[in-house]
């Protein structure tokens, strides 16, 4: 009997989510973002958006355990390189939303554009009682030992970018900094809200290299912190949307990435505090045009990841 | 009905094989087929050099041992003390306490490290309150054995209790006839008596242990040091991933738990501790005396550190409007608490999905394993053989080994019907990790139950089926019911095989609290936490009153 029930309720359950009008979206972070959009698409559409939402590292594992077996639509990184390479894997559709033309030409491509772009910087605790750092290289400081914490690369796919655009800018000086930084204390607690947390109750006065758009949301909501970005420049970190070759859906999948780009929903990418892709779209924060950017060859660091976070883990976790 | 109890055992032996079977053998095929899950045989054991040039894995092996050992050891300390006590003497308020160690079990493992790191961490709660941090302390290997060591000694605080009461009396009570000293008499008659109970609790703790994640998934990063279970995590939820090096770190974790059951099934067997008659001893326990208030203090004292602690701090995160505005009146808020009752929202929906998961599993894993118990009990023949040694199967699996067969089984291309991706494949998970309870419950009453309540219904005309129905499973009833209340509260949290195989668009509060935790906010996470706890606790002990209402019923007949 009881197992009957269990049964026939499982099988339900396996109907109502193999349902036809439905579209699979995988994503990183934020999960409001994701939540929102899939909302706003089914009262326009209809079409129900199941969401998982995690890290880069996390989504992209998924992609690639469930390679035999795909299950997603559409996938939004938080780092560029991850859409490059799956590219060049041929696992993307050939597909470039109409919406898409005001998005600027660097951040778009025939088979995936921006979402949105959230830039790295250093979040500081007003409330710590250390000064207010100005530049990546003041973190190597006395004052701050032991009161830094960075997002790990492996998990963060803008962490990775830092990473990959300071050794861009700097060459071997990065790595120099990042040793620094470690011989300073600084902690790598994982993605970047484990790395986020330790600066908002004061256990650490000071993130390197936290996504921005997180911490300008705390700050709006009352946290006493500040989004502090280095005139040194840094870099910027546009999460890329792509539709799955594999799709057996492609028309829904389109439909989302259009409405994606649409003016009501990169007004919803606008309201994380992210910059939107689309540059006719008002951003809450400073805007592209307001940073010093730094320039980072992305096919030729996607390539290079596993070399990059090897040697990251070398010379601040493992050391 | 010769063909009844045939259909039932392949039932029950399909069930077990599809749950926990096919998923275990997947993983070793996966161990020694590096091409495996992509439907190649090729290279086979190339990939078992890893357990040589690798440290890592063997540096995490090495880790799981020792933090395993270091937790049995805290357990001693925390649970002995106060199980030795609470057998042995009058204490004060003693059916409250058994209730009050009951809660760290309540508690979410994750939740109550987090707890502890926004307790103990540099300008932490305890910095606010008392002007210094433990920071030092809390990530550090003895912080993470700590913390663990919380969330199990109530099992050996229990398993010494109990042990102690069954011994204690009678047998202290003839040595003391005899004409020992009390002090002789415990340590000559009543600890050597207690002993396999005290090593069988420590070994399940070990086990637990062994394969636990939340604590090391939300300190070790802090710690930098990994155990098996988080290296299993990392390989498979960190791109790229390594599904060889995982399958590997699943057969060192299991060979690790099989070895701790077979110790603790040969300590249980190897000679009969005649104490365990089942007959309730005539218990006189001694008073305290002068001694009742230091015991009191000692027990508060437990409290205070396993269960108060970790709970304050729960509820009092989850009412902070900001981190950052500290432990301030002015900063009191129960914003985070909205979402969670707004019907529709994202939380909401992850509190309905556990709560109907955990019935579903509690009801399934309660109907598999009474079958499954009562063929190992009463079945004859081959079958029950079978069952016999497939009933122990589930208890050697840890619960991300399987969820790491659940992805190699139910996503291999060979899978012609592929739940993964559905619901349906959380469900087969639960069922699979949480059958363990309710078999280990009902074998150990059906054991209690004669055989010939069974003979007298069939003398009385009653055919198997009807002696079943009518007889036996109104008797098992009350310990289904305990396994399944347990099921349930396990399963409403349960973390890893949800994080692992939660398929999109499907949260539950376990990946939904985790996920607050890596990119949300911290108060909400707290907030979800605190609701799930009530909502067991309170589900937990509505049954229990209910069971003890019914119990005089139940047993009488």
């Amino acid at each position: 009997m009881l197992r009957t029930t269990a049964f026939a309720a499982t099988l339900g359950l396996m109907g109502s989510i193999a349902h036809a009008d439905t579209l699979t979206f995988y994503t990183a972070g934020p999960g409001g973002l994701a939540d929102a959009l899939a909302e706003a698409f089914k009262a326009e559409t209809g079409i129900t958006v199941n969401v998982f939402q995690g890290t880069t590292g996390q989504v992209m594992a998924r992609l690639e355990a469930e390679e035999a077996n795909p299950q997603a639509d559409v996938v939004v990184s938080a780092s560029w390189g991850s859409a490059v390479d799956m590219h060049e894997r041929g696992l993307l559709m050939d597909y470039l939303s109409p919406n898409a033309a005001e998005v600027p030409d660097f951040l778009k491509h025939s088979h995936y554009a921006a979402q949105g772009i959230s830039a790295l910087a250093m979040v500081w605790n007003s409330q710590s009682g250390v000064p207010r750092p100005a530049e990546w290289s003041d973190l190597t400081d006395e004052v701050y030992r032991d009161l830094i914490t960075m997002p790990d690369p492996a998990q963060s796919g803008a962490a990775f970018d830092l990473v990959a655009g300071l050794e861009a800018a700097l060459g071997d000086g990065a790595w120099e900094l990042l040793g620094n930084l470690a011989d300073n204390g600084m902690i790598v607690p994982g993605p970047n809200a484990a790395a986020l947390n330790p600066v908002l109750q004061g256990a650490a006065a000071v993130v390197f290299g936290a996504v921005d758009y997180i911490s300008y949301g705390q700050a709006a909501s009352g946290e006493t912190i500040e989004v502090i970005v280095p005139a040194s420049g840094t870099v910027i970190a546009p999460r890329p949307m792509m539709i799955l070759q594999s799709t057996a859906n492609p028309d829904a999948a389109k439909a989302f990435v259009d409405f994606v780009l649409s003016d009501a929903g990169q007004e919803l990418v606008a309201a994380t505090w992210m910059m939107p892709a689309r540059a006719d779209i008002e951003g809450l924060r400073p805007g592209i045009n307001d940073l010093k950017v730094i320039e980072v060859d992305e096919d030729a660091v996607a390539a290079r990841r596993d070399e990059i976070i090897a040697r990251f883990n070398e010379t601040v976790i493992n050391r | 009905m010769f063909r009844a109890q045939s259909i039932l055992t392949s039932f029950a032996a399909a069930a077990l094989i599809v749950l926990v079977g096919l998923p275990v053998l997947f993983i070793l095929l996966q161990a020694v087929f590096p091409e495996f899950a992509r439907g190649s045989y090729a290279g086979a054991f190339s990939k078992l050099v890893i357990l040589t040039e690798n440290d890592r894995l063997m540096m995490q092996a090495r880790n799981t041992l020792l933090l395993a050992f270091s937790v049995m050891i805290g357990c001693l300390i925390f649970g002995l003390p106060i199980g030795i006590l609470r057998g042995l003497f009058h204490v004060p308020g003693a059916r409250v306490w058994d209730v009050v160690f009951l809660i760290p079990f309540l508690i979410p493992p994750f939740i109550a490290a987090i707890a502890w790191m926004m307790t103990l961490q540099p300008r932490g709660y305890l910095f606010q309150l008392a002007g210094f941090d433990l920071g030092r302390f809390l990530f550090s290997f003895t912080g993470v054995a700590f913390v663990m060591t919380l969330n199990l000694f109530p099992l050996v605080y229990f398993a010494v209790s109990r042990a102690l009461e069954m011994v204690g009396g009678r047998f202290a009570a003839a040595a003391r006839v005899h004409g020992a000293r009390p002090l002789q008499a415990f340590f000559l008659i009543t600890l050597p008596l207690s002993i396999p109970a005290i090593a069988a609790s420590l070994l399940i703790v070990f086990a637990m242990s062994i394969e636990e994640f939340g604590t090391p998934a939300a300190l070790a990063a802090r710690t930098g040091f990994e155990v098996l279970v988080t290296g299993i995590y990392t390989r498979l939820s960190d791109w790229p991933i390594d599904l060889s090096g995982a399958a590997l770190g699943s057969v060192m974790l299991m060979a690790m738990v099989v070895a701790a059951f077979a110790l603790q099934n040969w300590i249980a067997t190897r000679r009969s501790y005649i104490s365990q008659t089942g007959k309730p001893a005539d218990l006189e326990k001694a008073d305290l005396g002068p001694w009742h208030w230091p015991v009191l203090g000692l027990f508060a004292l437990v409290a205070l550190i396993g269960v108060v602690i970790p709970l304050v701090a729960i509820a009092v995160t989850s009412v902070m409007g900001t981190i950052s505005g500290g432990l301030t009146w002015s900063n009191f808020d129960l914003r985070h608490y909205e979402p969670i009752f707004r019907s529709g929202s994202r939380a909401w929906q992850a509190l309905m999905t556990s709560g109907w998961l955990a019935v579903l599993t509690a009801f399934a894993t309660a109907a598999i394993g009474g079958l499954v118990a009562y063929i190992v009990v009463r079945g004859t023949g081959r079958g029950r053989a079978v069952m016999d040694g497939l009933s122990v199967l589930p208890n050697a699996i840890p619960a991300i080994v399987l969820a790491v067969g659940i992805i190699l089984f139910w996503n291999s291309p060979y899978q012609p019907i592929s739940l993964y991706g559905t619901a349906a494949i959380l469900l087969i998970a639960y069922i699979g990790i949480l059958l363990p309870y309710p078999i280990r419950y009902a074998v150990a009453r059906l054991r209690q139950i004669s055989g010939s309540l069974d003979d007298a219904a069939r003398v009385a005309g009653a055919d198997q089926m009807q002696a079943l129905r009518h007889v036996t499973l109104p008797l098992m009833a009350p310990s289904l019911i305990a396994a399944m209340m347990l099921v349930f509260a396990i399963a409403s949290r349960e973390l890893v095989a949800s994080i692992m195989l939660a398929p999109a668009g499907i949260r539950t509060v376990g990946t939904f609290v985790f996920s607050q935790f890596e990119q949300g906010s911290v108060q909400t996470g707290m907030a979800m936490s605190m609701v799930a706890i009530t909502i067991t606790s309170g589900i937990l002990l509505a049954v229990n009153l209910w069971l003890a209402r019914q119990g005089s019923s139940a047993f009488s007949g």
